[in-house]
């Protein structure tokens, strides 16, 4: 599904290189739901970022669902975000200015959907997440765990394989986080693969497998069966 | 197009700032649309054609101090002296010069007796010889020009002969020839003249009048102290004219002024200056205006792109493309603006009609407005485009951006 080999990032100004990311090694297989930890400033969000075509990468090789990544144009970059990946982003990332039911259908607009379909797949969407009834409400008139919902909601409306959540619940109180948390969890049971940054040991013990990035490495890895932690590897490959 | 519905969702929903612009746009297409309906009339006013022959002729004037002159022989005298120079075509007195400001004119009354008497238009009075056709080089297209034995000394009830204006000939004499018919120089029986002659074009003096088009030619001498000369030469011959003319003539009788020496074209830059000056004022304008307008629409969208850098982040996140996030800034200022227009070309009208009512302006024609919204949608374009294409380049990593 997900997979990058020796991927570096280096960000370069006129006095100093910063490697992001050195390196970096990782496969993921469909329909996982894979948490990643690790320190500020390890490189988490870059990976993310790499991960779902937000910014290009120095070297390596970067394959995600049979495509290679590598030297894509800007279009179709954004072509697959749209059709292949759903973002669900810390501060939610709504539009404020726009109803539910118009933030959830701005992906599905840009996918060229007729409008059938588009109203199909919002409400759809919004139902999925409990927010069905209330599509013509503005962001502002939802709790911060309802916002986050409506975030999902967008995410999903456009089917993606690939789901990339930078720290959900991370502007959430505990009781909303595992809300959001366990809707992460039916939409993985459904068969999407989920990629989880977060900070949280607790939301991450939840997730089928474990990653920390330290210093733009994978360096740790730890599968969770059954809620019960397994010290698979302290190496910095990761392979499963 | 893809994106209307949820942008107009978002105007709608965001009021201030696109309102204060939509203000500025519907105030600056009633004035543009009407400035430039402004400056259209003048610019076609100032383009109306004299029907003299302008590059080619000049006036001056002449004040005789000396009470023991004959004027009358020394005007024949004088005449002939400027018309034997070399480069002159023709020249003639005048009571008056085209496009000058200033000169005679006349109403006359038209009719056999008192039943069927009627007023003939006010028109500019020409007094010449039968040089004065030649020296304006007006175009005759009916009848024929003065003979010399025909100007006579005085204005007399009968026996003077004159030449009108098609403009003239058809506002007096409608449905038939003008050619062989009588006018009267005043009451009816009073210093008739018979038309023997129509010029296609020759306007008077006084450009704002309604009647500028009506002339009439009468062939009656003017003998005064004070006394203006028409003088038609070859183009480029006007600087040595002015300097040779007063030569000969003071050679010829000292005891006189002679000056003002102005080409016709001079004249018609003079008494056309207002109109001038408030096509360029206007012109200026609109220029401001539009350049005002743009600056605010610049100014707005580069605000915008200033308060929505995470939501264009998101957007590129969403699966945007460059050209999307061009397009949605674009869409989002056309509607402003084409709302702008509309609502501005109705208020354009309405402005037209109140300065038509006011002030001596004909109505707004409705393409000003309808060209003015035009021109708006391709100054907005060129405002918007620069600053969106700029918001295309910010990073979809944006969005991930906690801060």
């Amino acid at each position: 599904m997900l997979s990058m080999k020796n991927i570096n990032k280096v960000f370069k100004t006129d006095l100093v290189e910063t490697h992001a990311l050195r390196d970096f090694n990782l496969e993921v297989k469909e329909g996982e739901f894979v948490a990643v930890t690790g320190p500020s400033g390890s490189g988490k969000t870059t990976f993310l970022n790499i991960a779902g075509l937000l910014e290009g990468f120095t070297n390596g090789d970067y394959f995600l669902d049979g495509v290679n990544i590598s030297n894509l144009s800007d279009n179709k970059s954004a072509a697959i975000r749209n059709e292949k990946i759903g973002f669900i982003f810390q501060g939610f990332n709504l539009i404020p200015d726009l109803n539910l039911a118009e933030n959830v259908e701005v992906p599905l607009r840009y996918r060229g959907f007729s409008r059938s379909e588009r109203d199909k797949r919002v409400k759809q969407a919004l139902e999925q997440v409990g927010l069905g009834a209330r599509m013509k409400h503005l962001p502002a008139q939802l709790s911060g765990g309802q916002q986050q919902r409506v975030a999902i909601a967008r995410a999903l409306a456009g089917e993606p394989r690939f789901l990339l959540a930078d720290e959900p619940t991370g502007n959430l109180d505990s009781m909303m986080a595992r809300q959001v948390m366990e809707l992460l969890e039916d939409i993985n049971k459904a068969g999407t693969t989920i990629i989880m940054v977060t900070h949280d040991p607790e939301l991450a013990r939840r997730a089928q497998r474990n990653i920390q990035i330290v210093d733009g490495q994978v360096c740790d890895f730890t599968m969770y069966q059954g809620g019960q932690p397994q010290l698979v590897s302290d190496n910095v490959q990761a392979v499963s | 197009m893809l994106q209307i519905k949820p942008i107009l969702s978002m105007l709608l929903r965001s009021k201030s700032s696109p309102l204060l612009l939509l203000l500025q746009i519907i105030l600056s297409v009633a004035i543009v649309a009407n400035a430039s309906f402004i400056i259209h009339e003048r610019l076609a006013l100032m383009d109306r054609d004299s029907g003299v022959v302008e590059q080619e002729v000049f006036d001056f004037t002449m004040y005789s101090f000396d009470p023991s002159v004959d004027l009358v022989q020394q005007q024949h005298k004088d005449l002939q002296l400027i018309r034997d120079l070399p480069g002159v075509k023709s020249a003639t007195f005048s009571s008056m010069t085209p496009l000058s400001g200033g000169g005679w004119s006349s109403s006359f009354t038209i009719g056999t007796s008192e039943e069927d008497e009627r007023s003939a238009p006010n028109s500019a009075m020409y007094y010449g010889d039968e040089q004065m056709v030649d020296t304006l080089g007006v175009k005759l297209i009916e009848g024929r020009n003065l003979r010399p034995e025909e100007i006579l000394p005085t204005f007399t009830d009968s026996g003077v002969k004159g030449i009108v204006s098609k403009a003239f000939a058809d506002q007096a004499f409608p449905d038939e020839s003008a050619v062989g018919k009588v006018i009267y120089n005043g009451n009816l029986g009073e210093e008739a003249i018979e038309i023997i002659g129509v010029v296609e074009r020759l306007q008077g003096a006084w450009v704002n009048s309604d009647n500028l088009e009506y002339s009439v030619i009468i062939g009656v001498e003017l003998t005064n102290a004070f006394m203006r000369y028409l003088v038609r030469a070859e183009e480029g011959t006007f600087t040595r004219l002015k300097e040779q003319i007063p030569e000969v003539l003071h050679k010829d009788q000292k005891n006189r002024v002679i000056q003002n020496f102005t080409t016709l074209t001079e004249h018609r830059t003079s008494v056309y200056r207002d109109h001038e000056l408030m096509a360029s004022v206007l012109s200026l304008m609109v220029v401001l205006l539009l350049l005002i307008t743009s600056l605010g629409l610049t100014g707005m969208v580069m605000f915008n792109i200033e308060r929505r850098t995470k939501q264009i982040g998101t957007r590129r996140a969403l699966g945007a493309t460059k050209r999307d996030v061009v397009s949605l800034f674009l869409v989002e200022n056309y509607i402003i603006c084409l709302v702008g227009g509309v609502v501005g070309g109705l208020l354009a009208i309405a402005l037209g009609q109140q300065l038509m009512q006011h002030y001596d302006l004909p109505q707004l024609e409705w393409q000003y407005p309808l060209a003015t919204i035009v021109g708006l949608v391709i100054v907005t374009t060129l405002a918007v485009v620069f600053p969106a294409t700029k918001a295309a380049k910010i990073s979809p990593a944006i969005a991930t951006r906690s801060v």
